[in-house]
């Protein structure tokens, strides 16, 4: 046994060296924050850089600070709610009012009224910018749009789509690129967006005719961005307001248009509840929502949120950002932009998330073949049937048929809609 | 008998002695192997069962109550989709495993057999794609390949094409993509087999006038199944398990990747996570059940060369001209396969904004200025996490190849079941285990050592796979014949067992420690703040969008230091690599 010993002495000690840097480096840290959220890697950088520079100037001390990023919004909710009450972060950085308003319901926030709570207002075009009773406000917030690439669409000679309605035309078909509800809150919101203004059976039709006309299905929002702007994909729906800017930032020829009908996400933040460094969380809260954090907001990618900040000011600064922004938004303040937002009702959005989700999923995503099939199918036999009556052929009966068939495919009906289009086939003259 | 007696002072060396000496006694067992697999089973019962119990159990939870039922498991098999994308699995599992063996049986066959320059290059760069996390390769093959990638935009531009072509997206290119980066395995595993066989059988067939042609197919190849089917189960099940590339290539029917969808993007929708990890158990279970009846396959077939003992490489030659061409073109082919994902990371790292043309056009230094900054911090922790997981990985996968190699302990089946288990199970739903797990009784995910302990959890198959499959080629009775000349167990393994299971063990350190530090699907679950890893680094770079040079760079980094790594361990340690695998084709 005694080698046995010896060996086991040798394994621990070589164990023990190969670990003392790691044990020393978690020793020396004393200040501490951490974050959880979906933003992305550019912000948190940003505001990693600015904060700490303004805790170490203002308090004369350095902050640890850590940043979880480990997926979307739902992602990173679910991850809170895995660690049950003892977060392993102290603020919630990033996603819209549904996850904010989850968290509260669940009680994993808590209520902080920042120090500039009123330098961000409480609604915009009848939406929710912070929540009343102080458990989150909006810090960057930006509409929905689509994204183009213009390099692509000028390559396929195709127009710019600047209706929802005109992304529908089958010259767009198989040049665009979305990703599925329940993998981007971004995504969900535009399905909802649709339903709600269009009613839901229109809603639902026209988010089958809109599937029918995608590449493929994107692994969420980021993916969607990064599909297009390489020009694998002509078109992304769905996009968060400042990814186009970002790119374009970097040289890729993408473009955002804020569609007819889009609403505004407050992306925000919230402390969360049993924060261990809860000190240290509203001292970065309050520096988030000052004028200094926000321009770190906007060097990371964002538009800030405050309603008194002049990004032609800021650009006269130097803060090359605000140019970006000032391009890409088109006016001086976020608050600014004249856009109709449509009618959201955030509460119907919230009471059927999972409705929605797994509709879209069980009668579009997952049949989306048979979907394009079906649809395919349909257009050829209205062909059919257009030649038919330039022929003189009596087409009545054949095009009553493929009407059916046409509303049969809104309402998810695929295989009675193919079998009902076949009909109207037969009905034609060979 | 020695034994028990030393352990009488500690009231837990008891606990575990009598039931020891209990089944000692009604088998007829050695002692230290019964203590051997009791040891093993606290281990794999602490970090493997235990937490999968946790995943299993939500497995069975109904949503919106608070019941356990299998109606999950029902609704999965009434479910059309989830069948179709089961069936897909396994087609997608044979398709890999065929493109993977037409690739690498004929470079495993020539680094082994044929005395040619350059081999030892050849063989690190075909070691290469393992070194990569597979999605970076999607990378860089997307970048190439991609509709208005580099092979796209030379076609349009000599007039070959008209409009871009689909090279990569689809069933086809994930195929591509996931044999080039499983190549190492096929290619090690008949590496192995090749020069493990002894030369005194083909040359007897060369001899009875055999051909070349009819020695390979008749003496060699069936030589090679044993090793061959221990390295292709794993190929095999791989896509089992490979969540990301399959989605960045579109490809979303298949079970890993449906399953990190659903458990990743649940939100509040609870069936969808449940059936999320049913996916994965049932994908588990039957990967599980394809590896046994492959192991028990290996195990009918196991051929016993006594003379192995004392041979160190199979039989090598010396290509004629034609011969020889044609295997530097083939090597030449692979390697240029295998290169274009560092080339494709190299370029994309030292440039930005490369998008519509051939090659970057905007070269840059930027991106590692920005990386050398985090790097030290990533690689330190990549070097750490996966250092102790190899210590872990060895001390646990050398007893247990043993135990179930060479004992007939109870329960070694189980053990082995278990482990086996590891293998197949997605990294998200090992990593969402342990933070079920390891968070409120027993809060070991607050602290650095889960990121090791989840690596070598999730790695150990590798070690052990190989580490066994030494140990069913090594014949018995040259330990025997040590035993029975005195020698002890330890003496037996020492002087014996080990030196000529070094060749496998080496494979094995190697195959987990490259394993473990690009491993990211649990990791990424796991991580704080500060425990970053390289692969999480390129992650989350990739992730936020646009950042595809930082990626790169922090890729092509890794790539150059696992392959310095690859170099040394092929200069230093090897005299094994030369010795064990004829790398140089020095010995005749």
């Amino acid at each position: 046994m005694k080698w046995l010993l010896v060996a086991k002495g040798k394994v621990f000690l070589a164990v023990c060296l190969l670990l003392l840097p790691l044990f020393v480096l978690q020793g020396a840290a004393q200040e501490r924050l951490g974050w959880i959220g979906p933003i992305y890697q550019e912000l948190a950088e940003s505001l990693m850089r600015g904060f700490k520079e303004y805790y170490r100037k203002t308090y004369g001390k350095e902050i640890e600070i850590t940043f979880i990023r480990p997926g979307g919004w739902p992602v990173c909710v679910d991850k809170v709610r895995l660690w049950g009450g003892k977060p392993d972060a102290d603020v919630f950085l990033g996603a819209g009012a549904p996850a904010h308003e989850l968290l509260k319901a669940l009680g994993l926030t808590v209520p902080y009224y920042h120090k500039h709570w009123d330098a961000i207002p409480a609604q915009w075009r009848g939406m929710l910018v912070k929540d009343p009773l102080g458990y989150w406000s909006a810090f960057a917030p930006w509409l929905i749009t689509n994204i183009y690439n213009e390099v692509v669409l000028k390559y396929l000679n195709l127009p710019v789509p600047k209706t929802w309605k005109d992304l529908l035309n089958p010259i767009y078909r198989g040049h665009i690129v979305q990703t599925l509800p329940y993998a981007s809150g971004t995504q969900h919101e535009t399905v909802e967006i649709h339903l709600q203004t269009m009613g839901e059976e229109e809603g639902w039709a026209y988010n089958r005719y809109l599937a029918a006309q995608l590449l493929r299905f994107s692994t969420g929002s980021v993916d969607t961005l990064h599909i297009v702007s390489r020009g694998e994909a002509a078109i992304g729906v769905a996009q968060p307001q400042m990814n186009a800017m970002a790119a374009r930032k970097d040289g890729y020829p993408v473009a955002a248009l804020v569609p007819d009908k889009t609403i505004m996400v407050p992306e925000a933040a919230a402390l969360l509840a049993g924060a261990p460094n809860e000190e240290n969380a509203k001292i970065f809260l309050d520096w988030l929502y000052s004028m200094e954090g926000q321009k770190y907001v906007l060097i990371g990618g964002y538009f800030p949120a405050r309603i008194d900040i002049s990004l032609t000011e800021w650009e006269a600064e130097g803060i090359i950002m605000a140019k970006h922004a000032r391009e890409a938004l088109g006016v001086d303040n976020f608050w600014d932009i004249e856009v109709e937002l449509i009618d959201y009702d955030l509460e119907l959005a919230k009471a059927r998330w999972d409705e929605v989700n797994r509709y879209y999923e069980y009668e579009i995503f997952r049949k989306w073949d048979e979907l394009k099939q079906t649809l395919i199918l349909i257009e050829k036999v209205e062909e059919e049937i257009e030649a038919a009556r330039k022929r003189g052929v009596d087409v009545i009966e054949a095009e009553s048929k493929i009407k059916e068939a046409r509303t049969l495919f809104g309402k998810g009906d695929y295989g009675e809609a193919s079998r009902l289009a076949l009909e109207a086939r037969g009905l034609l003259p060979r | 008998m020695r034994i028990i007696p030393s352990l009488r002072g500690s009231g837990s060396g008891w606990a575990l002695v009598w039931p020891a000496r209990f089944i000692y006694k009604a088998k007829g067992l050695s002692r230290s192997d019964i203590l051997i697999a009791l040891a093993l089973w606290l281990v794999v019962g602490f970090v493997v069962v235990y937490p999968l119990i946790f995943l299993f159990g939500e497995s069975l939870r109904i949503a919106g109550t608070d019941r356990f039922g299998i109606h999950n498991y029902l609704d999965f098999f009434k479910d059309p989709y989830y069948l179709r994308c089961f069936g897909k699995t396994v087609l997608l599992g044979f398709l890999v495993l065929i493109a993977t063996t037409a690739f690498g049986l004929p470079a495993a066959y020539i680094l082994a057999r044929y005395r040619i320059r350059g081999k030892t290059i050849f063989t690190a760069l075909t070691l290469l794609p393992i070194v990569l996390p597979a999605y970076a390769g999607a990378f860089a093959f997307i970048v190439f390949f991609g509709r208005w990638g580099t092979l796209n935009l030379l076609l349009i531009e000599w007039g070959i094409i008209k409009a871009p072509v689909n090279f990569i997206y689809g069933l086809h290119g994930l195929v591509l993509i996931q044999a080039i980066h499983l190549l190492p395995f096929i290619v090690l595993g008949l590496m192995a087999a090749f020069t493990t066989i002894d030369p005194s059988l083909e040359e007897a067939a060369e001899v009875e006038g055999a051909s070349a042609f009819k020695r390979f197919f008749t003496i060699t190849l069936p030589l090679c199944t044993p090793s061959y089917f221990a390295s292709a189960v794993l190929v095999f099940l791989w896509p089992f398990t490979d969540w990301l590339t399959p989605i960045m290539l579109g490809q979303t029917d298949l079970l890993p990747s449906i399953a990190y969808i659903n458990i990743a993007y649940h939100f509040t929708d609870m069936y969808r996570k449940y059936m999320g990890i049913v996916s994965v158990v049932v994908s588990a279970i039957v990967c599980v059940g394809v590896f046994l009846a492959v192991k028990a396959w290996v195990e009918r077939k196991k051929y016993t060369v006594l003379s192995k003992g004392t041979m160190f490489t199979g039989r090598q030659v010396t290509p004629r001209l034609l011969s020889r061409l044609v295997a530097y073109i083939y090597m030449l082919f692979i390697s240029g396969l295998v290169l274009l994902i560092p080339v494709v990371l190299g370029l994309s790292a030292f440039s930005r904004r490369w998008v519509f043309t051939p090659i970057p056009t905007y070269w840059t230094l930027e991106n590692f200025k920005l990386i050398l900054v985090e790097t030290p911090l990533l690689v330190r922790n990549s070097f750490v996490f996966s250092g102790v997981a190899l210590v872990f990985g060895i001390t646990f996968g050398l007893a247990a190849a043993y135990l179930l190699a060479r004992t007939r302990v109870p329960g070694k089946s189980a053990l082995e079941f278990i482990t086996t288990l590891l293998l197949v199970f997605p990294g998200v739903a090992i990593g969402v285990s342990y933070l079920l797990a390891f968070w409120r009784t027993v809060p070991l995910a607050t602290h650095w050592i889960i990121m090791p302990l989840a690596l070598f959890a999730r790695r150990v198959p590798y070690f052990l796979r190989m580490a066994y499959a030494s140990y069913l080629q090594l014949d018995p009775s040259l330990e025997e014949a040590a035993e029975v000349s005195g020698a002890n167990k330890l003496t037996t393994f020492t002087s014996i067992s080990l030196p000529l299971l070094l060749k496998g063990i080496f494979v094995g350190v190697i195959m987990f420690f490259i394993m473990a530090f690009q491993e990211i699907s649990t990791a990424v679950f796991l991580y704080r703040g500060g425990w970053e890893t390289l692969p999480i680094g390129i992650y989350l770079n990739w992730h936020r969008g646009m950042e595809f040079g930082i990626a790169a760079a922090m890729a092509f980094f890794m790539v150059v230091l696992v392959f310095i790594l690859l170099l040394i361990a092929a200069k230093i340690g090897g005299g094994i690599l030369n010795v064990a695998w004829g790398a140089t084709g020095r010995r005749s």
